[in-house]
């Protein structure tokens, strides 16, 4: 008993004790102002962007997944906010997974009868040849321009130049360009002065063979370069068209990364440099030994941002010649079916799929890279 | 082995000799252009020359190749493509300058001069293809689709950065995070929910899909003024704090001029990629709609990305109009080059 008293005289103490400190830190809250301050005004600045994102990015990532189980029409489906309140009622009459399976199975009605997914899938990959094309001439360029020479600047600047100007005026350009009379057919000797034809770089719908010949001769007068692309096989199906397509993201892209690797080659340890240097290294070893380890970070950053940028690839092959399963990013899958046939919910299913594609890429490239540096 | 070694100590001289001399020849003139080789040394002076020629001459082939598609675009805005039985063929011959062009005697007398095909393409350039509005309103459209959005983001990117690096609130990390999250997003992915979103709210016929949601400031601009914030001394805010300013105060007063050269660049970067966003208005705005902007304007005039067919006759008029959209974000660009590229620079070094 007398235990159990002291116990409980203990516990008053505590309580006690406990009440007189609840107090004291009351008393500390006025001095604590500022940090409401702080909390307040934070909060205050940070709004805007908050509300944006959660808008504009979650809350339409949300819909856009939600809205992937339904046969959400734009065009007559009324209003979205009511059809998503009511999901239950309106999920896909053919099962909840319809678009998504539909997109794994549908095949293109043409002559090729293949995935239609697979088919846009496969062109997007294809225009990624371009970068690492892109990689090495602008690591050269870097290299030349990080010399110690005179007007280094100058040739930074014009080098970026095509990089600020707008898609459509560089499409226009190079379509022109590359037209049957154009220079670079006057370049390559594919231009026939006679008859004023020539080969058909932007053409995706080539009947002729592809041979050097077919190229180049003409067929009493009229030149059977017009349309020299291998008959049969899909893949190489308006592959000039992506060529010219590649060569323009090219040089396009070039002075972005120029920059960037300018700027990763002026933070290389030069002291590192002169040591090989000292030892008897000669420029090629050291770039490789020296230079590129330290380069490594920026080589990373610019391969994933570049093959996030690449899977979604939409304004060039549309401008260049149009939408279709030929020379089509992924993009133009979502737009054409979601947006100008507007069935959103396919297009939404569509987009999920890019959204988990482009997530898997980017973990492997970080996965590949963690490994590395084990 | 120790005989081999006494003979190539002993006769250093015929060691030189074993070099046949067409070898010693080639040796010297490697010499001369800055190589070294067995038989002659260069000098580094000589290789450091040598190397910046080699350089220079690189570098001017690829300035090249970067410029003369622009060169080509102007040379082809002045092509006279009036008489449509050759007009394709002139504009699309063109290496240097089309051969009959606008500044021929026959346009002394027109509207334009020798500015024909920008005339045609302020004047009646979309008004033949949609019959509704000419580019006049286009070129506004534009104008207001990046300023807009850009100024007030910017400064919501700012204000938001400034919060993110300057002051400490409870949950400031998670909510950080949070919104950098978004970036892994892909626009194109919840495309479709935003296109009925905004046509719900009737967005899109009025161009406002253009101007709102660039408001709201954008993540990576934050992120950016951020970083360079945290190069900025806390101790100017405290001394601040102390003389009595409230936040508001210190963000106005403090943070948006010494953040000023971070601001400028993000802005301008922005202030480019709404200019040249033809996806956006393309996706967006409806084809037949007033509101759509200049890039979306001049694809319209072309067959393919918009509606009509204007090109056969006069593609010269749709080249015009590519200027037009060009010349802007490359004015700004040589104004601001040196704060754009130490932004960009900056980029790629932080990374």
């Amino acid at each position: 008993m007398e235990d159990s008293i002291a116990v409980n005289e203990a516990v008053a103490g505590e309580e006690a004790a406990a009440v007189e400190a609840v107090p004291k830190k009351k008393e500390k809250k006025p001095i604590n102002q500022a940090k409401l301050q702080d909390n307040l005004w934070g909060w205050i600045f940070c709004i805007p962007l908050i509300v944006g994102t959660v808008w504009f990015v979650y809350i339409c990532l949300v819909l856009a997944f939600l809205l992937s189980f339904t046969n959400y029409q734009v065009i007559n489906g009324g209003d979205m906010f009511a059809y998503i309140a009511k999901m239950g009622e309106h999920i896909h009459p053919n099962g909840a997974f319809y678009w998504y399976s539909y997109a794994f199975n549908n095949m293109t009605q043409t002559q090729y009868p293949m995935n239609e997914l697979g088919a846009y899938l496969f062109n997007t990959v294809f225009y990624m040849i371009g970068i690492p094309i892109g990689m090495i001439l602008s690591m050269f360029f870097a290299v030349c321009m990080s010399r110690d020479i005179k007007g280094g600047n100058v040739f930074r600047v014009l080098y970026y130049l095509p990089c600020v100007a707008s898609t459509i005026s560089v499409v226009y350009t190079f379509k022109l360009m590359f037209s049957q009379q154009g220079v670079m057919n006057g370049i390559l000797g594919l231009k026939d002065f006679d008859n004023g034809g020539g080969f058909q770089w932007i053409n995706i719908n080539g009947t002729t063979d592809l041979t050097w010949n077919n190229l180049i001769t003409k067929n009493g007068g009229t030149p059977t370069s017009a349309s020299a692309f291998m008959n049969d096989p899909y893949w190489c199906q308006g592959i000039f068209t992506k060529l010219v397509i590649i060569i323009m993201s090219v040089w396009k892209g070039l002075g972005g990364t120029i920059i960037l690797y300018i700027a990763g080659l002026s933070g290389v340890n030069a002291a590192t440099k002169e040591a090989a240097q000292i030892d008897g290294a000669n420029g090629w070893t050291i770039f490789w030994k020296v230079t590129m380890p330290d380069l490594y970070p920026v080589i990373f950053y610019n391969i994933v941002t570049s093959v996030i940028g690449g899977m979604q690839i939409y304004a060039e092959p549309t401008l260049f010649i149009g939408e279709q399963y030929i020379t089509s990013g992924y993009v133009s899958l979502i737009q054409t079916n979601g947006i100008k046939a507007g069935k959103s919910s396919q297009g939404a299913a569509y987009g999920m799929i890019l959204a988990v594609i482009i997530f898997v890429l980017t973990m492997f490239q970080f996965w590949l890279d963690s490994r590395n540096k084990d | 082995m120790a005989n081999a070694e006494n003979i190539v100590e002993t006769t250093p001289v015929q060691q030189e000799e074993e070099y046949s001399s067409f070898r010693y020849a080639m040796g010297a003139i490697l010499a001369f252009f800055g190589i070294s080789s067995k038989t002659h040394r260069a000098s580094k002076k000589r290789a450091k020359f040598v190397g910046d020629v080699f350089t220079y001459i690189v570098l001017l082939f690829g300035t090249f190749l970067m410029v003369y598609p622009f060169w080509w675009m102007v040379a082809a805005s002045f092509a006279d493509t009036t008489d449509g039985a050759s007009a394709t063929q002139v504009i699309r011959s063109i290496v240097w300058w089309p051969e009959r062009s606008t500044f021929d005697s026959s346009f002394s007398g027109k509207a334009g001069g020798a500015f024909w095909n920008y005339y045609l393409f302020f004047t009646d350039g979309l008004t033949v293809v949609n019959g509704k509005f000419t580019f006049w309103r286009a070129l506004l459209n534009n104008l207001l689709y990046s300023i807009v959005p850009v100024v007030v983001g910017v400064i919501t990117s700012a204000s938001a950065a400034f919060s993110f690096a300057k002051i400490n609130w409870i949950g400031r990390n998670a909510v950080f995070y949070f919104l950098l999250a978004a970036i892994m997003v892909p626009g194109p992915s919840i495309m479709t929910a935003q296109y009925a979103m905004y046509k719900n709210l009737n967005w899109q016929t009025n161009g406002l899909v253009l101007i709102i949601p660039g408001m709201f400031g954008s993540i990576m601009t934050a992120f950016f003024i951020r970083q360079f914030l945290f190069g900025l001394p806390t101790s100017i805010i405290e001394a601040a704090k102390i003389d009595g300013a409230g936040y508001f105060r210190i963000f106005c007063g403090f943070i948006l001029p010494l953040a000023m050269p971070a601001i400028m660049a993000q802005g301008l970067l922005s202030f480019m990629g709404c200019w040249n966003n033809y996806m956006g208005s393309y996706i967006m705005i409806p084809d037949t709609s007033s509101a759509v902007n200049l890039p979306h304007a001049i694809a319209k005039m072309d067959g393919y990305g918009g509606g009509g067919r204007y090109a056969s006759i006069n593609y010269a008029a749709v080249i015009a109009g590519s200027v037009i959209c060009v010349i802007p974000v490359m004015i700004l660009f040589a104004c601001f080059q040196k704060l754009i590229i130490g932004s960009l620079m900056l980029t790629g070094s932080k990374e």
